[in-house]
């Protein structure tokens, strides 16, 4: 027995004292990689850079997406649409009754910075990889369109911005500090991003087969036109639209319909656009625009529903065929989907009874299950066209009627529409934006149109919004649509809140505010 | 020298020969007349002694003017004086007093009188009071300073226990200790069979608890499982079972619902939606949802004996409680079997091994939807309409909230765990005064979650179109290997001594798998849900592993003299390998001193038995965070190029590499007092608590891009407060009365945050305008909530435009009467965030528990009361059950409780869907109530009788919960929202109510 516990006893005893503690305390973490060690190899540095297209348009439909809707539904384009679910923190801001804490704000916001900080990240860490040189000059480049792209996002959506172009800026202290700079700061960043990124990115035609969707260097001076436009520097926006034009790398897509289409990647028109695919195994990798957008009758949440004042423009000018690809009517034919023969737009539920038929997918061509963020339909954020109408648009206002006429003529002929070549001044000016709401309609850039475009220096929105305004005025007084006169659970009135001195930005969101402390002020008004 | 050796002999053998040898026997009973094996008989002032038998009976031999001392653990010594008996059989009564109890003190114990520092004791038999699935239920009330929030009515919740304030953001649980195993930061108590537990020794304070060093910031509870004793075999069995109901909510019918939703939006000039007069359905969905009872079953079977050599203690416990909704239940099972074994003179080997068995269905959180549903929904379809499979078959509301009864029918999502406790210790009494002890303690936890998603139609938006089958499995395995050198002695009946010296391990290991697949073929089919049935395209995985190991040293040395002045000093130093190797190290410390003045000379008093004065001050630590949290790590995602998919990376988290331990800081001050023979006992202390480097999740503004928040070593709270504690023991005749009352009073708050940062804020509310409603600042209480102080309601425009600043301008211009008025607290003239501030504080002024126990010869009343006083809740649900916005259900009664022209009183606003004037887009003291209750947690009536066969027998009635006094207008005063003690506490997101529960039960004994 005494053996026994002596063996026992030595045996606790070399159990209790024997382990070493060296190897005992050294647990790494498992099953994550950690960013000192993660630029090491070409490949994680191009799967870096992939990660800064996801904040584009956001990983899911409520960061980005939804806001751009939101966008749509404070013109005259559209409505809020959806009158059966009480959502004031969405319809609220389509009737300019804004509340600066709706999420929308504070997703867009946040959403667009994480997407600038990923891009600071590779800008700093992927110098330092061994890899080819041309690869590592054209990822640097990609990352600084797309920090200007978050960058132009936010300025026309804010004003004034805090700048933030480095990774290790975040490690001091001192980045609680940052107040927001003047506009004009942020619009220098912009330009010197993408006169940088314009010198080192391929050509479309240049792409290899695996880089087709990445950014261009069409996509890079494309952009800059448009940051030219909005500043209004008219020849420098006319200079660079000309050098997209004249590339030889775009077309303009002979059918019109053929622009927005179900696995139709990369068009000879599409300039940059993200490529939306069908894949059950991976997570937001399809669009969901068909089901937010989408009728409540189809299957959709009903977020924006076109104006009947938007189809009136449509049909003053005749233009049929874009007619029947941007709208769609309750009780109508769906022009393109040979299965659908009286769509189901429930009026009841649905403000205007109308759905976008850009972001329709036809019955047959949808996945199965039909579900938000599976459809293969690509989003394109800037085409060819839209590059000719900013030509248009710039050469009006630089003074070169004739090559503005010429861009009109291009886009119109398109849509086999005559033009008046005889126009000038004011009723040139008014057929170029005319021109430009009938192309792009429902493609999210209404309401930057609306509020850049300047009649005696005021902006075109507050001209159709307000009390007075004319938007207003054709729905309480003179419109007799059926579905939206009858439908007023979203009311006729929308827009009459709109106030000139505060609804030309949106409000800075309350939780920047006040994560902030303060520095981060607020838009006057809000 | 020779000279002197013989005389020394001589003398002794003199003494010892001149000394007549008298043999006494006897036999040793308790106030039952039960024999009592083991105890001692002592010939006093010297070492001649002996134990009882089996039996109880003694044989001494004792010289001729002895005295004898009578003792055994528990009970009061008795002396007698030998005045030439032969036999000598005394009977010994119960030591109230327990002046000789032992206290376990962390790797060790020392009897009471010798305790410096502040801890409580439960006893195991308070504990089975109440039928819970979660002894800490039964803890609530019972040691001042120590709080039990109760998480809500569902079988299987845990409750939080918080002890002496709040000193950390990271939660507040303490640690567990269990037979001297330290169990895994965050164990919930659901493991333990109440009945398998001997008493929880609360180490309150710092000194108490630096033994454990960085793990027992929040305090901690020493947990002693029952052990057999030396005697005949003891059987008890004990069974109970019983219902549980919950009060009902009384929400609007169609008639009141469609009269609120047309006034909504008349007040706003637009036109009705409905017709009151025209009513074809009218549902109460709280009848259709809610069971009126469901049942609770407890039952315990317990066997425990021994001898000299073996004792043991075995038990088996059986638990069933089912929720009031049709989905939600618990069940365990548990098993337990300790064993002591004294192997020689010097060693003793003991092992406890512990299986259990739980399973559980999440109780699906429908309350919510159940209150806002419109009662104008039936809940099932026309047989003529249902076109889809079984989950396809109900109604959906006008106000697109899910149909709760058909939300019930789709939640599939069941857990079973597996647990196994091993615990073996090794006592070798190298000496008489040094003993070795070695303990190796095993954990080891495996769980599986099943869960599955059936496919169904409501409408559109209302609709899964595939079926996902889902599974979790965790393991979990720990071992803790303790090894201690201990110095106990007394010397010269004055110094005593005792010195403990350790080194520990604790190994952690958590290792996880989760998989899920759609596609499963028939949705209606419980065998076909599984992953291999699944042909759907998606199929997810995921997993990981964590390990995480302490090694730590510790001493403690404690000195007391001649019973009256008692020191203890203890420091450990912990190593963790969740820190970076500079700073792994932690040191902690604690010192303690106590005055046994009723021991002293000068003090004379026959009523007075015991006045301790206690000193103590310590240092503890805090290790519970988030690993992750220093790493700057990457994680993936996935994006499309071409239609082909490519992987993405990105940085995930944000860390911080300078992470270290968090410190606390007490110091204890306090008095025991007893009197009349501990008749009455009183027990109160003051403590102050200082947390410093606190681990705070810090978000930082949004434009940096940093994802999610930064884990900072920033800040520092304190806590500071009392804890009173007063009992009461009388006897009369047969009637006998216990009573215990604790109140504690506690005040957390923020001395600092991090530089530059003066407040934190938490709960953000998306409908309330995405704005905090918590906040802590420095230098104020922390989790106070925050928003728009309201003064009352416009009665006319008269008042609105009256409500101006200075210089005219009219704060609410889109105002109307019947709107809320606001404070324009900056007086600028514009309401907007500027303005808000804090209006309500979530912890109780005092709170306490009190505890009666009343027998009367066979006849046993208990009653436990429990309530909190100036505490604030902030109603979520009144957001929309009174006035509100949105077309959801009302509670009953609105149209009396919101403004209107003919009902000016009102303390609602009126109604309206615009809201222009943001009554309900902002929060306001308009949500914010007191909720300051007291609640008869527990009352049981109790028989006692006899069977034949049966040693004792007791049959009893119990209620918990039954009675609630509050003026609290919510469904539970009891609230805690999610997001832990500060972010969180005291915000109602109506959690299931806690139900009122009736038991029968019986004991027996064997």
């Amino acid at each position: 027995m005494k053996k026994y516990i002596k063996i026992l006893l030595i045996t606790t005893l070399i159990i209790s004292f024997g382990c070493k503690t060296d190897d005992f305390l050294d647990e790494p973490l498992r099953g994550q990689e950690q960013l000192d060690d993660f630029f090491s190899t070409e490949e994680k540095s191009l799967n870096f850079v992939n990660g800064i297209y996801n904040k584009v348009n956001g990983e899911s439909w409520w960061q980005v997406t939804m806001p751009r809707q939101i966008n749509e539904m404070a013109t005259d384009d559209n409505w809020s649409g959806n009158t059966l679910q009480p959502r004031p923190d969405i319809t609220g801001i389509a009737a300019y009754n804004v509340f600066p804490g709706s999420t929308y704000f504070n997703s867009f916001w946040e959403s667009h910075y994480i997407g600038i900080t990923r891009a600071n990240i590779a800008l700093e860490r992927i110098p330092g990889v061994n890899m080819d040189e041309n690869l590592k000059t054209r990822l640097m480049a990609e990352s600084r369109f797309l920090r200007a792209f978050f960058y132009f996002e936010l300025v026309r959506s804010f004003g004034g911005l805090p700048i933030v172009t480095t990774y290790t800026e975040l490690l001091e202290p001192s980045i609680s500090d940052k107040v927001r700079s003047p506009i004009a700061e942020v619009y220098e960043l912009i330009e010197s991003d993408l006169n940088s990124a314009i010198n080192d990115l391929p050509l479309k035609s240049q792409q290899s087969a695996i880089d087709l969707g990445r950014v261009t260097k069409g996509a890079a001076q494309s952009l800059l036109a448009k940051v030219y436009l909005t500043e209004e520097k008219w020849q420098s926006a006319k200079d660079m639209a000309s050098e997209v034009i004249n590339s030889g790398e775009y077309s303009l897509e002979t059918q019109f319909e053929n622009i927005y289409k179900v696995n139709h990647y990369n068009g000879p028109e599409s300039i940059f656009e993200i490529n939306y695919f069908t894949d059950l195994n991976f997570s937001e990798v399809g669009n969901g625009l068909p089901i937010t957008n989408g009728s409540r009758g189809d299957q959709g949440w009903g977020w924006g529903s076109p104006t009947s004042d938007l189809e009136n423009a449509f049909l003053s000018e005749g233009d049929n065929i874009r007619l029947r690809s941007t709208i769609i009517k309750h009780g109508e034919p769906v022009y393109g989907d040979p299965t659908t023969t009286s769509f189901d737009g429930k009026p009841t539920e649905n403000k205007s009874g109308r759905t976008n038929r850009k972001f329709y997918v036809p019955v047959d061509e949808r996945p199965v299950p039909y579900q938000r963020a599976t459809i293969a339909l690509p989003y394109i954020h800037i085409r060819l066209a839209d590059v000719i109408l900013m030509h248009a648009e710039a050469s009006y206002f630089a003074g070169d009627e004739g090559t503005a006429k010429t861009s009109l003529k291009t886009i119109r002929d398109r849509v086999q529409l005559t033009t008046n070549m005889a126009l000038t001044g004011d009723a040139l000016r008014d057929a170029i934006w005319k021109e430009r709401r009938l192309e792009l309609a429902l493609e999210h850039h209404r309401l930057f149109d609306l509020r850049r475009q300047k009649i005696n220096g005021v902006p075109r929105i507050a001209l159709l919004m307000g009390p007075n305004g004319s938007f207003v005025n054709y729905n309480v007084n003179i419109s007799t649509d059926p579905f939206e006169t009858t439908n007023l659970g979203e009311p006729q009135d929308k827009g009459k809140f709109f106030d000139i001195n505060t609804h030309l930005v949106w409000p800075i969101p309350p939780e920047e505010i006040q994560l902030s402390k303060g520095n981060i002020t607020q838009n006057p008004g809000y | 020298m020779k000279h002197l050796t013989l005389t020394i002999l001589f003398t002794l053998f003199f003494g010892f020969s001149l000394s007549a040898q008298n043999v006494v026997k006897g036999t040793v009973t308790d106030e039952n007349n039960n024999p009592i094996p083991s105890a001692s008989i002592l010939e006093k002032n010297t070492k001649n002694g002996t134990t009882t038998d089996f039996d109880g009976k003694y044989t001494i031999t004792i010289a001729n003017n002895a005295t004898i001392i009578f003792s055994y653990l528990g009970y009061k010594s008795k002396e007698v004086k030998y005045a030439g008996q032969k036999e000598i059989s005394i009977s010994l009564e119960p030591d109230v007093a327990q002046l000789d109890e032992i206290v376990v003190i962390g790797y060790g114990s020392v009897s009471r009188d010798k305790v410096t520092s502040s801890i409580s004791t439960v006893k195991g038999e308070d504990l089975v009071k109440q039928v819970a699935s979660n002894p800490a239920e039964a803890l609530q009330g019972r040691a001042a300073g120590v709080q039990v929030l109760s998480a809500g009515g569902n079988p299987g919740a845990s409750p939080q226990i918080v002890i002496r304030g709040i000193t950390s953001t990271l939660g507040s649980t303490p640690l567990i200790v269990l037979d001297g195993v330290m169990l895994p930061s965050g164990t919930s108590l659901n493991f333990l069979n109440p009945a398998d537990i001997e008493n929880f020794q609360i180490l309150k304070d710092a000194s108490a608890a630096a033994i454990y060093g960085s793990r027992a910031s929040n305090g901690v509870v020493l947990i002693t499982s029952k052990r057999g004793k030396e005697g005949k075999t003891k059987i008890n069995v004990d069974i109970s079972s019983g219902i549980q109901t919950l009060e009902k909510i009384q929400m609007a019918g169609a008639s009141e619902y469609m009269q609120v939703i047309n006034l909504r939006r008349t007040n706003d000039g637009n036109q009705p939606l409905y017709d009151p007069t025209n009513i074809t359905t009218d549902t109460d969905w709280w009848d259709e949802t809610i069971e009126n009872f469901a049942p609770i079953t407890n039952a315990n079977i317990n066997l425990s004996g021994g001898s000299e050599k073996i004792k043991y203690s075995g038990s088996v416990s059986l638990f069933d409680q089912e929720s009031n909704y049709t989905k939600g239940w618990y069940k365990r099972f548990t098993g337990r079997f300790n064993v002591d074994f004294k192997i020689s003179d010097k060693v003793t080997l003991s092992q406890d091994l512990s299986p259990r068995v739980e399973q559980y269905e999440n109780t699906p959180g429908l309350l919510y939807n159940l209150l806002r549903i419109d009662p104008l929904t039936e809940v099932y379809l026309p047989q003529s309409q249902r076109t889809g499979n079984i989950f396809s078959i109900y109604e959906a509301s006008n106000n697109l909230v899910p149909n709760p009864v058909g939300v019930a029918s789709r939640v599939f999502n069941e857990t079973f765990f597996f647990g196994f406790f091993s615990n073996t210790k090794l006592k070798y009494e190298i000496t008489n005064d040094l003993t070795f002890n070695s303990q190796i303690g095993l954990n080891l936890t495996k769980s599986r979650t099943d869960a599955f998603s059936p496919t169904y139609f409501t409408n559109p938006n209302q609709q899964r179109q595939i079926n996902t089958v889902f599974r979790n499995t965790s393991e979990r395995f720990d071992y803790v290997l303790n090894n201690t050198l201990n110095f106990e002695k007394t010397i010269v009946d004055k110094h005593y001594i005792n010195f403990l010296g350790g080194i520990a391990y604790d190994a952690q290991n958590v290792n996880f798998l989760n998989a899920s697949q759609d596609g499963v073929p028939d949705d209606e089919n419980p065998l076909l849900r599984y992953i291999s049935a699944a042909n759907g395209e998606t199929v997810n995985a995921s997993g990981s592993e964590s390990q995480r190991n302490i090694f730590s040293a510790f001493f403690r040395a404690i000195y007391s003299f001649d019973n009256k002045y008692t020191f203890n000093a203890s420091i450990r130093a912990d190593s963790s390998s969740i820190f970076p190797e500079d700073g792994r190290t932690g040191i902690f410390s604690g010192v303690s001193f106590s005055w046994d003045i009723d021991s002293e000379e000068f003090f004379k008093s026959e009523i007075i038995n015991n006045l301790k004065f206690k000193i103590a001050t310590g240092e503890v630590g805090n290790q519970n965070i988030r690993i992750s949290g220093q790493f700057f790590s990457v994680s993936d995602g996935n994006f499309g190029f071409g239609g082909d998919r490519v992987v993405t990376n990105f940085l995930g988290n944000f860390g911080n590499p300078d992470l270290k331990w968090e410190t606390v800081r007490d110091q204890n001050i306090g008095i025991d007092l007893g009197m009349w023979n501990n008749a009455f006992t009183a027990s109160i202390e003051f403590y102050k608590r200082t947390s410093e480097d606190l681990l705070f999740n810090v978000e930082p503004p949004n434009y940096t891009g940093i994802p999610g928040t930064i884990a900072q070593n920033v800040g520092s709270f304190e806590s500071r407060g009392f804890d009173l504690q007063l009992g009461y023991n009388k006897q009369l005749g047969d009637f006998k009365l216990g009573l215990n009352l604790t109140i504690a009073s506690n005040e957390s708050s923020a001395v600092s945050i991090a530089p530059g940062i003066e407040q934190l804020l938490g709960q953000k509310r998306e409908d309330l305008g995405n704005r905090f409603i918590k906040i802590t600042e420095v230098g104020e209480t922390v989790g106070l909530f925050q928003g728009f102080r309201t003064l009352g309601i416009f009665q006319n425009q008269t008042e609105i435009n009256s409500h101006s600043s200075e210089n005219g301008t009219i704060i609410q211009p889109n105002a109307q009467p019947g709107d809320l008025i606001f404070e324009d607290k900056n007086n600028d003239g514009l309401l907007n965030d500027d303005d808000m501030q804090t209006i309500g504080n979530p912890f109780a002024d005092f709170y306490g528990g009190l505890n009666i126990n009343l027998e009367y010869k066979k006849f046993d009343l208990s009653m436990q009361w429990y309530g909190t006083y100036g505490n604030d809740v902030f109603n979520y649900p009144s957001t929309f059950l009174n006035s509100g916005t949105q077309d959801v259900n009302i509670a009953a009664g609105t149209l009396n409780r919101v403004w209107s022209p003919t009902n000016t009183s009102a303390t609602y606003p009126r109604l309206t869907q615009q809201d222009r004037n943001g009554n309900y887009q902002r929060p306001s003291d308009l949500f914010i109530e007191d909720a300051s209750y007291l609640r008869l947690r527990n009352i049981q009536l109790g028989y006692n009788f006899t069977l034949p066969g049966f040693q004792n027998c007791r049959a009893f009635i119990s209620g918990q919960n039954i009675l609630t006094i509050t003026g609290y207008s919510g469904f539970d005063p009891e609230v805690s929202g999610g997001g832990g003690i500060i972010d969180g506490f005291g915000v109602d997101y109506a959690r299931n109510p806690v139900a009122k529960t009736f038991l029968l039960g019986l004991n027996l004994s064997l």
